[in-house]
Parts: C-alpha cells; sequence; structure tokens
C-alpha cells in the first residue's frame, strides 16, 4: 500500500525505498534514486535520475512546499490508512451513538444542517453529569434520532450523517 | 577464501543439452505455477466481484511494502491430488515485508471452492505456523473460507497434525510471544473462527467479514433462532459488543491499512547474530546452473559447479578437500552470511559419512548454519563397507543432523533415495526450509531398482515354484511399479503432498536461501549437545 | 534652497507602500515614523523606520482608518509632515483637513482636490464643463423624469452604474435597448441594498476598453507636468493585476492629446502634488474615467522609464518647493511593466489566501526592482490587503522587459502561502499578452491563464521525489525495510 501526495486534490502514488545506502523513489513503473541537499532556509539542489536541479523546500505540518522548474507547488501528505478510511463508504462510523444511557436536554442541529467538526449536535444529561455530544467532522445532518426529553440507552443511534463532507456550514461550532 | 574455478564448458554440446532440457523443466514449472496462482473459472471470479471481494494475491499485494521480495512457498501443493481443482490448496502462503518486518502469511483462496479447507490446506496452514514457531516469525492471517471440505473430514479433523494443530500453534506463538493478526476478509466459520480469535490483533471488513462458530443456517437447524449475518457475526458486533474482533474497516483496503499500521507498531527483537559481510553476486551466472544439471538423472555432475553458481563471488573454503570426496563441505557466504555446505559428490561411503558428521558438528561449534545440496542415491552396500561399520557412521551423521542446533536448509538438486535422505536432512530433520529444484525425485528408491527388485521378488517365487515368466508378464509386472514411482517421486508429487516448501527455479535459490536465511534468525541458537554417537 | 519645514515624516500606512516611502523618506536625510498595527509589528517598514508607533482598533484595517490616532502619533513624534500612502485615508478629505489644522502638512494633494474628485458624478461633471472628453452619459440627478429617454440617447452598449458607488459593484452593461428599462430597475435595487442610494448614472460603453491613466505632478506655483501614461488593462473583478509604461495601444500622436488632456485637467483643479487621471480607451477613442488624488500602486513604471523619484517629488512640493523642471523636460527611454503578487488562488476565482511565509526570495539583477511588503516568517492573515508585493521589471524595449519578467518571476520563491506568481508567469507568457493585445475583458476571455496547471512528468517526479524524502513516514518506512530485502529488491519466485 503506498502513500500518496495530493497536488491541487490529486493523489499521486508514491514508495520510497532505500538500497546500498541510497533512497530509490519508486513510482508506477520507475524505480529513481534520488537525493536532496538543503540549507537551513531550505535553499539547495535536488538529485535525481542522475540530473542535479535547483530546489527550495519548506514544510509545515503535511504540507511540502516547493518552489521548482520556475513554479511553486504544494504537496499534501496523504497517510494510506487515512486515504483507505477515506475511500471506504457506507461506513457506520457515520452515526452519532450515545456513550452511555441517558436523557437528551437539548438539541442543537435539524436534519440538512451542515455542521463543522466539533459542532455540538446535541446536549445529554446522564448521573448528574451533562455532556455534549460533538461532530466528530464536517457533515450534513441526515437524521436526529431523539427528541428533548427522550430518555436512550447506550449505543443508541442519536444523530445520522451523510457522507459527503459539507460545504457551506449553517451550524457554528461552540 | 578462494574462489571455485569452474572446468565446465559453457558451450559444448552437454552443457548446451541439458541447458535446454532444464529451460523447458523450468518454463513448464513457470506455466504450472502461474496456472495455479492465476486461472480461474470466470464464475468463481464474477462471483468474487459481486460479492466486494479482491482476489487473494491483490489483497496480498496491498498488504506487502512495495519493492521488497516475496518468498512464496508450496505455490504447487494439492497439484496432484483432487483432480487438481483446488490449486495451491486454496492457500496461499510466503515470507514478505510488511512495515519493514519479515513476516509470514498464509491467506485463504476464496476463488477456489469458496475458500474450502482441504486436507492439504489445513497441511499447508499447519506448515506455516510450524515455520512461524521454529523461525519465531510473526504472522498475519488473511481469513476468507468457506470452512472445512466436509466430504474429506476424516483427513483433516482428529488427528494430532490435523486442523486442531492450527489453533495449538497459534496459541504456542502466542506464548512465545510472537505477534499474529487476522485480516477477516470473509467468513471464519466453526474451526475458523478460532483463527482471529487466537490471533492477538484482528481486522475485520463490514459486510463481507464475519466470525461465528454456527453460521445462520445451522444456528436455525439447531435452536431454530434467525438472525443475519451481520447480527450474528458481523464486524460491528464483534468490534462494539463481544470484543471478538479489534477493528473494523469499512472496506478491504482499510482492513489491509490497518493491519499493515498494527504490524508497524510490533516491537522488532534483536536476531540472533551470525557472521555477516557485505553480500557480492557469484561470479558464474546462476542460470549456468541449467546446462550443468544432467537430462538423466543417473548421470553424475560435480556439486562445486552447483555451489560456484549459488554462493557469494563463487568463493568457497573446502574442508577436508582430500577425504570423503563424495561428500563436499565447506564454508561460504551466501548475501552475506556464512553458511556451511555439505553436497553430495556420489555415493555416501565410510569416509565421507564421517567427514559429514564431524562438519556439521564443526558448524554447529562456529554457530553457521548448514545447507544442504541433496543427489543422494544412499549409502555404500556390499561387505567390505558393512564391515567397517556403514550403518553406524550412517548413525552418526544421522545423530549430528538431529541434533544440530544451528538452522539448517535443504535443496533436493536431484536425487534423493533413502536413508541418504536421511543423513543430508530430508524433511523428517527439521530444515527451516525445504526446496526442490523440477527435476528432481524422491522416493525409498530409484525407480528401476524398486521395479527390478519387485519383480525379482516375484521371479524368484514362481520360480520356487517352477514357472518362469515371459518378457511381457516380466514387463507386466514392472511396467506399473515404474509408472508409479515415477509418478510419486516427483518433484510435482512431493510439493503436492507438502512434503517439501516449493519448487524453485535453480537460478532462484539464491534469493530463496537469503530470505530463508534471514527469517531463521529470528530464532535463538542454543548451545548444541549430542546424543550418543555409535563410535 | 531654503531649508524644509519639516525633519520628520510620519508613514500612515503598511506593507510595500510604507517601505517604499521610507526610503525615499531616509534617503532624503528625513526622520520616518511608521505607525503600525500589532499584525505588522515584524514587517520591514517597521524595522527600518526610526520610530514605530503602534495602533490599536477594533480590526486591524480600522486601526489605519484612526485618523484621530494617527494624528496624535505625528504630534507625539514631532513628526511635520504626514505621508498617507494610498488606500486607507489617502483620499479622505476630511483627514487631510485635521491634518493641516494641526499645522502639519498632508502630503498630497489639497482638501478641496479630493473632495472635487472624490464624488465620481461631481467629478465627471467639473470635466465635461471644462471641455474635456467624457463619455457621452445620461446622469439620473440632472432631471430623473427624462433619465431613461436620455439613457437611450447615449447610444448602446451602455454601463449602468450608481452615483454613490466604486469598486466595480452594481454596474451592469446593456446591449440592446429592449432590455434597458430592466436593468435600470436591478440597478437601482442593487444600488440601494449596496449603497443605500438608488441613484444611477449611465455612461457608453467601449467593448473591449482599455485602462490608460497619466501621471500628473503639481506644484504650489500652479505648475503642472505630466509624467507620461501607463496602461493597466489586464485586471480581475476591476482590481489591476499588471501594469507598464509606455502603453502598447498609443501612437505619438494618442499619447499626446491623452496627456494633454490629463495634464489640462490637473491644471484645471488647481491640483497640487501627486495624482493620477484615468480614462477609457478604445476604437480610438477615449474618455475620462475618474481622478484619483494620491500615488498610485503602479507609480513604479512610471518611475523606471523617466528616472524621477515620485515619492521624493511629493515630499519636495509637501515642502513647498517649486517642481523645477517643465514638461519638456520630462523624458522617457525604455519599457516598464509591474506585476502584482497577490495571495490569492487564480484557478478558484482569486479567493485571497492565508498562510505563513516559510520561505521568500526575490529576483535580482539588472532591470529588477521588487517592491516587498512582506517578510520571511509572517503570517499572511486575511486581515488586509491580499498585495504582497510588486515585481517591477524595465529593459531597452518591451520585449527585453517581457524576457526579464519571465527569468524574474520563474525564480521569485514564495513558500507557504499560495500566490498568484506562476499565473502572472503564463499571463505574461501568454500571445495576446505579448502582442500588446491586452483590454480589460482579457482574463475573462482567457480563462486558461487563470486554471491550475499539471505538472510536467519531469516535474511530477522530481516533486514526488523531494517530498518524499521530506516526509518522516516514507523515510521511517523506507528504512524499516531489512537491508537484505532491499538489496534483492520487488523479486517474486
Amino acid at each position: 500500500m503506498r502513500h500518496a501526495f495530493e497536488i491541487d486534490a490529486t493523489p499521486h502514488e508514491v514508495w520510497l525505498g532505500r538500497e546500498s545506502g541510497e533512497y530509490i523513489l519508486h513510482l508506477d513503473n520507475e524505480r529513481l534514486p534520488v537525493s536532496l541537499s538543503l540549507d537551513d532556509q531550505g535553499h539547495g539542489s535536488l538529485r535525481i535520475d542522475g540530473e542535479t536541479v535547483p530546489i527550495t523546500l519548506a514544510r509545515r505540518g503535511d504540507d511540502c512546499f516547493i518552489h521548482l522548474d520556475g513554479s511553486t507547488w504544494q504537496l499534501r501528505y496523504r497517510d494510506p490508512l487515512e486515504r483507505a478510511s477515506a475511500l471506504a463508504h457506507g461506513s457506520h462510523d457515520d452515526d452519532i451513538r450515545a456513550p452511555m444511557p441517558g436523557t437528551t436536554i437539548s438539541v442543537r442541529v435539524a436534519p440538512g444542517d451542515a455542521v463543522l467538526k466539533g459542532a455540538t449536535l446535541l446536549v445529554m444529561e446522564s448521573m448528574k453529569l451533562e455532556t455534549a455530544i460533538i461532530a466528530p467532522r464536517d457533515a450534513v445532518v441526515v437524521s436526529v434520532r431523539v427528541a428533548v426529553g427522550q430518555a436512550f440507552e447506550r449505543d443508541a443511534l442519536l444523530v445520522e450523517f451523510d457522507e459527503r463532507p459539507a460545504a457551506q456550514p449553517t451550524a457554528t461550532p461552540t | 577464501m578462494k574462489r571455485i574455478e569452474s572446468r565446465i564448458d559453457v558451450h559444448g554440446a552437454e552443457f548446451l543439452a541439458n541447458q535446454a532440457h532444464n529451460q523447458a523443466l523450468a518454463a513448464d514449472l513457470r506455466a504450472r505455477q502461474h496456472r495455479a496462482r492465476h486461472e480461474r473459472p470466470e464464475r468463481d471470479m464474477d462471483r468474487l466481484a459481486r460479492q466486494n471481494k479482491l482476489f487473494v494475491r491483490e489483497r496480498i499485494e496491498r498488504l506487502l511494502d512495495p519493492g521488497t521480495p516475496f518468498l512464496e512457498l508450496s505455490t504447487l501443493a494439492a497439484n496432484m491430488a483432487w483432480d487438481g481443482e483446488v490449486p495451491g490448496a486454496a492457500i496461499v502462503s510466503g515470507i514478505g515485508i510488511v512495515s519493514g518486518r519479515e513476516v509470514i502469511l498464509h491467506a485463504d483462496d476464496a476463488s477456489v471452492k469458496g475458500g474450502a479447507w482441504y486436507p492439504h490446506s489445513v497441511k499447508k496452514i499447519v506448515r506455516t505456523l510450524d515455520i512461524a514457531i521454529e523461525n519465531r516469525l510473526p504472522v498475519i492471517h488473511l481469513c476468507d473460507s468457506a470452512g472445512g471440505f466436509l466430504p474429506a473430514q476424516s483427513q483433516l479433523f482428529a488427528d494430532r497434525y490435523f486442523a486442531g494443530r492450527i489453533f495449538r500453534n497459534q496459541s504456542t506463538l502466542s506464548k512465545m510471544g510472537v505477534p499474529q493478526v487476522a485480516i477477516v476478509l470473509g467468513h471464519c466459520t466453526a474451526g475458523g473462527a478460532y483463527v482471529p480469535a487466537l490471533s492477538d490483533y484482528s481486522v475485520i471488513t463490514r459486510g463481507t467479514g464475519a466470525i461465528f462458530l454456527g453460521g445462520p443456517p445451522l444456528v436455525k437447524a439447531a435452536t431454530g433462532e434467525e438472525v443475519s449475518v451481520e447480527e450474528l457475526g458481523g464486524a460491528d458486533m464483534h468490534t462494539r459488543v463481544s470484543g471478538v474482533a479489534d477493528y473494523p474497516a469499512g472496506s478491504e483496503i482499510e482492513a489491509i491499512a490497518i493491519a499493515r499500521d498494527i504490524v508497524a507498531q510490533w516491537h522488532r527483537p534483536a536476531k540472533t547474530q551470525i557472521d555477516r559481510q557485505e553480500p557480492e553476486a557469484p561470479l558464474y551466472d546462476p542460470r549456468e546452473l541449467y546446462g550443468i544439471i544432467p537430462r538423466d538423472i543417473k548421470v553424475q555432475f560435480d556439486m562445486r559447479e552447483v555451489i560456484a553458481r549459488m554462493v557469494d563471488g563463487s568463493r568457497f573454503h573446502e574442508y577436508q578437500p582430500a577425504y570423503g570426496t563424495t561428500l563436499v563441505c565447506g564454508f561460504a557466504h551466501l548475501w552475506g552470511f556464512r553458511i556451511g555446505i555439505l553436497a553430495n559428490n556420489g555415493v555416501l561411503f565410510n569416509d565421507s559419512t564421517l567427514k559429514g558428521a564431524h562438519f556439521i558438528e564443526l558448524c554447529n561449534q562456529n554457530r553457521t548454519p548448514i545447507l544442504f545440496l541433496q543427489n543422494i542415491t544412499g549409502f555404500m552396500v556390499g561387505r567390505e563397507y558393512e564391515r567397517n561399520g556403514i550403518t553406524k557412521d550412517g548413525a552418526k551423521m544421522i545423530m549430528a543432523v538431529s541434533n544440530s542446533e544451528v538452522p539448517k536448509f535443504t535443496v533436493i538438486i536431484n536425487g534423493s533415495y533413502g536413508a541418504g535422505n536421511y543423513g543430508m536432512s530430508g524433511r523428517a530433520f527439521d530444515p527451516r526450509f525445504l526446496f526442490m529444484w523440477p527435476q528432481s525425485q524422491i522416493s525409498v528408491m530409484g525407480a528401476e531398482q524398486a521395479a527390478n527388485v519387485l519383480s525379482e521378488v516375484k521371479i524368484r517365487q514362481l520360480q520356487r515354484s517352477g514357472q518362469s515368466l515371459s518378457a511381457e508378464q516380466i514387463a507386466a509386472i514392472r511396467d506399473p511399479v515404474l509408472a508409479d514411482y515415477n509418478r510419486e517421486s516427483s518433484a510435482y508429487y512431493s510439493t503436492s503432498e507438502l512434503w517439501d516448501d516449493g519448487i524453485l527455479d535453480p537460478p532462484d535459490t539464491r534469493n530463496a536461501l537469503g530470505i530463508a536465511l534471514s527469517a531463521s534468525l529470528g530464532a535463538p541458537i542454543a548451545e548444541p549437545r549430542y546424543g550418543v554417537f555409535r563410535l | 534652497m531654503t531649508p524644509w519645514p519639516f525633519d520628520t515624516v510620519l508613514i500612515a500606512n503598511r506593507g510595500e507602500i510604507a517601505l517604499r516611502i521610507l526610503r525615499s523618506v531616509q534617503a532624503q536625510g528625513l526622520r520616518a515614523v511608521v505607525v503600525h498595527h500589532a499584525l505588522d509589528r515584524l514587517s520591514p517598514a517597521v524595522a527600518q523606520a526610526d520610530q514605530a508607533i503602534e495602533l490599536r482598533g477594533n480590526s486591524p484595517v480600522a486601526a489605519y482608518l484612526d485618523g484621530d490616532a494617527i494624528l496624535d502619533a505625528a504630534l507625539a513624534s514631532g513628526a511635520g509632515a504626514i505621508h498617507p500612502g494610498y488606500g486607507f485615508l489617502s483620499e479622505n478629505a476630511a483627514f487631510a483637513r485635521k491634518v493641516q489644522a494641526a499645522g502639519i502638512r498632508f502630503i498630497g494633494p489639497t482638501p478641496e482636490a479630493i473632495n472635487l474628485m472624490g464624488d465620481k458624478v461631481r467629478a465627471r461633471a467639473f470635466v465635461a464643463q471644462a471641455g474635456f472628453p467624457v463619455a457621452p452619459s445620461a446622469i439620473e440627478d440632472d432631471d430623473p423624469s427624462s433619465f431613461s429617454e436620455r439613457a437611450l440617447q447615449v447610444g448602446f452598449p451602455l454601463l449602468i452604474k450608481p452615483a454613490a458607488g466604486g469598486g466595480g459593484k452594481g454596474m451592469r452593461i446593456v446591449r440592446q435597448s429592449e432590455q434597458l428599462a430592466g436593468e435600470i430597475e436591478r440597478a437601482r435595487s442593487e444600488a440601494q441594498r449596496y449603497f443605500g442610494d438608488a441613484r444611477l448614472y449611465v455612461e457608453r460603453y467601449i467593448e473591449n476598453p482599455r485602462h490608460i491613466e497619466v501621471q500628473v505632478l503639481g506644484d504650489d506655483t500652479g505648475q503642472v507636468v505630466h509624467l507620461f501614461e501607463r496602461e493597466c488593462s489586464v485586471q480581475r473583478r476591476f482590481q489591476k493585476i499588471v501594469e507598464e509604461s509606455p502603453s502598447p495601444a498609443l501612437d505619438a500622436a494618442t499619447r499626446d492629446r491623452i496627456c494633454s488632456v490629463a495634464a489640462g485637467i490637473a491644471r484645471r483643479a488647481g491640483y497640487r502634488n501627486a495624482g493620477t487621471v484615468e480614462f477609457i480607451f478604445g476604437q480610438g477613442e477615449f474618455y475620462f474615467l475618474e481622478m484619483n488624488t494620491r500615488l498610485q500602486v503602479e507609480h513604479p513604471v512610471t518611475e523606471q522609464i523617466t528616472g524621477i523619484d515620485l515619492v521624493r517629488e511629493q515630499l519636495r512640493i509637501a515642502a513647498g518647493e517649486p517642481l523645477g523642471y517643465t514638461q519638456d523636460d520630462v523624458r522617457v527611454s525604455g519599457h516598464a511593466i509591474e506585476y502584482r503578487i497577490y495571495a490569492e488562488d487564480p484557478a478558484r476565482g482569486y479567493t485571497p489566501t492565508t498562510g505563513p511565509v516559510l520561505s521568500l526570495r526575490v529576483p535580482g539583477g539588472e532591470g529588477i526592482r521588487v517592491d516587498l511588503g512582506i517578510v520571511q516568517g509572517q503570517d499572511i492573515s486575511a486581515a488586509f490587503d491580499p498585495m504582497l508585493a510588486k515585481l517591477i521589471v524595465s529593459g531597452r524595449d518591451r520585449q527585453q522587459a517581457l524576457e526579464r519578467a519571465d527569468a524574474a518571476l520563474a525564480q521569485f520563491v514564495l513558500l507557504g502561502c499560495r500566490t498568484n506568481i506562476d499565473f502572472l508567469r503564463r499571463l505574461s507568457r501568454h500571445p495576446v499578452f505579448v502582442a500588446g493585445d491586452i483590454h480589460t475583458g482579457f482574463l475573462d476571455a482567457h480563462p486558461e491563464v487563470a486554471a491550475d496547471v499539471s505538472p510536467s512528468p519531469a516535474t511530477l517526479r522530481r516533486l514526488l521525489g523531494a517530498a518524499a524524502l521530506q516526509t518522516r513516514p516514507l523515510r521511517d518506512a523506507a528504512e524499516a525495510i531489512p537491508a537484505l530485502h532491499a538489496a534483492i529488491g520487488g523479486w517474486r519466485n
């Protein structure tokens, strides 16, 4: 399973190997020795497949910003496990279930609402504790299965999400 | 260490004739392996697609680190059984690299009879786990099986090394601290349910993976309860409620990605250290092996020529070069590892047998793994040799082989007959890995010899009652014996019955042994201790 | 020469223009005081100022609009003059008056001139009355009841504009008389919505118009010269991206006419200090559009071809010095082009982008000037205008300027925040731009210039190789593989 870098949302698969002390870049049908030499400002040169080219590179988190061949590029690293999860469809991970039995105190969203990751969906009460149920990702609410005052068991389905990420959020994170 | 000087004329007629013959055998091997690996009835592949399942080899390719080798074992298991309808015994197994770790894996092939476990399948899985135990190799199970093949239950259920041994081996691995992860990509029913349950980690695919001791039909028959596959043993139930499985996955690809991530977390214990230097390719081209092995198995050749095309730099330090010359012994390096080699250059006499036993002891003293290259018809027979104690000399060699602590590897280069197989570390003597070459043969004695012996017995029997046999009658006795022996002594029969870990194309032997050697160093090498040598 | 009435200038602006002004102030031997919001404390202007005073505000922009605080800062720092830069308070007549009332020189025109030209309708009327060309138009205010009829007479195509508008908002092009009534209705409701004022005027619209503007300078003696024209036709959302001088569209006679008209307008308005008269040009005609009573962003191209430091002239004029030269003394040579570098994403509707400036390296060499407002390590936020820098390229002729521009844009390194640098390079190489056949609709007509470009296979290989080597998980995975297996590679038996 290969790693991938996204350039303008297009993923490109890549693997890095090592042989005789050199790094080898594995692309679809190619295996290319590759090495990089940068100063502390990120300026330097890239040696790949026998050619040396000037390059400037800066990193932040999973983003690699590169100036190369007269243009500027941004490559975002995608971890293979994260990509694989994102590709899986019809996942019940989207369902928001009760972590423990309790009662609904307030419902903050309605079907059709687009929510941002971290938004409070509803507040529940259990054993004299109030717990906010939060959206684990940007999503659109498909249905809310509980009403204010309603009691439920652990693992009960509270809110259903759709699969696609939200475009225009209407609920703001609290 | 000096180089072996090759004396073969690579342009000579003999060489070229051998080469053509052996290249054809190698091509035949590749064709058979390709069929066993990839050719499936269309309806079976369609069924997989409908079930949203990947073909077993696609799963394995995604599991393994790109650009790394995979040593597949027993590709042609069951090739001469069950009318050839169970290629590979419906299992793919082998040693590969996952997240940088050496692991051994076995995967149910759901495109063959739904992945049902035939007796050969069970044997292949047990062998995989035995290898894991002996070499302390972490295990990855890819589970997708319809369950045991019930019509053959008498050959796979009750005995000591039948299906139960799989679960016993899993438990032993766990006790040894060798981790296992099971990826449930299909059904794990009845006994099969214990594979994930006994694995330290398990991943289960939603929608296609399921674990239950009895499936819905059996449950309905047993108690009248009606329940769906998902409810009874699906991913969400097991990962949220029962705790039988650890990680739910939305797809096969995600399941495999999770498994890779799990393997990446495993502790990497230090490997047993043996002497190693920078690897060097052999001076002589390994493909010349095709021209060295004679077309006729009865023709003798110098094993040093084979060694020269296998070891680093073709360099070899020969031990006792003047004594016991029918057994070549010495040190070499293979992929940088120092190894000791015992190789047959003829029948085993008293001196060569003693030399062999002695050299095995030297290798153990030196903590050097041993490679046995077999081309042996047996020990020498006859009065002089018996009086000189050939039997006890053979016993000494067997005592040394049996109690040797360093890893042993055996490649049956040509013939492997009789007790010679034993002295040269045949299957019963626990070499970590045993491979065959395509033209090799293995039986208690040669086919001709057996046919002669059996017809001799019959002839004498009839002579005692005053009868004699015509040429046709003799042929009628000889020919079936010859045919049976030829069939059941071929490398393909051996590999079908899993008497070996696979047939290698001779030039591939170097890589296979390198990987095997590296894998074997997962286990410690104990101090040698032998029984009583009948001196 | 009498000594100047001020020895300290307060610069009430930020970014590249603050630094640019500061350079000329200090070169003149004056002290430079810079006011700034906390977000700009790392900026180069603040670093190089003789004194920096922090302003507070409800928002960063509000700080630079706080005229009272700025005035206080000037008084506290002993500044005898305030340079407002462009934008912010530069065309705020009330602020200019307050500054003067406090005894401080306002480096710019008189409040009256600001007022006159600030109201677009009033400015237009003034210019028309003075006999200079304006686009045929109909102003509603003149006689609301006959507005629709007069609008029809302007001729088509025409442009409906809100009287109280600006920034290109609320304008509608009408090409056919049947559509006029409906479009007027819609324009009215939009004007009400955007500006709270439903009054309109209608102007003749030139298809594929070119935006030509003329730089003017006036001193206290009433002398006015023009410093020739700039072409600013490459625009997006009515904002300029590339400007050049001289304009490839004008022949000598037309150039002379336009520039004389501009100087005439400035003279007529009694204009002092620096200003720019903007025209719409096309099919041989040109019409007055508006006058900007401030130093403009694109002033460097004029500086490059005339050799005159405009900020220095502004300081001199504010100090009371006469220009000291006539129109005939103003010579131009060569060609200059300015490329505005924005933090934006051209492929996605030019939406502003943000991010840290992780790496910055500007091109240099013959004919290359970079007016920079940022430093490495700075965070580009959405708080301010997205313009980061200006690349001004000059050469002996347009072709040499274009060649130098291509090399400079290819060498310009700014990593961490997406910019329009690659887009500018594609634009600069576009055959239509190279031929000089530009007009304000150029980018709309050629959407491929703004579109994302995929890397070539060779570039892609390099990018992936570099990124792979710099990403820990890939390196870790490579190093995890045992040496033996790495050496054997992807072998199968």
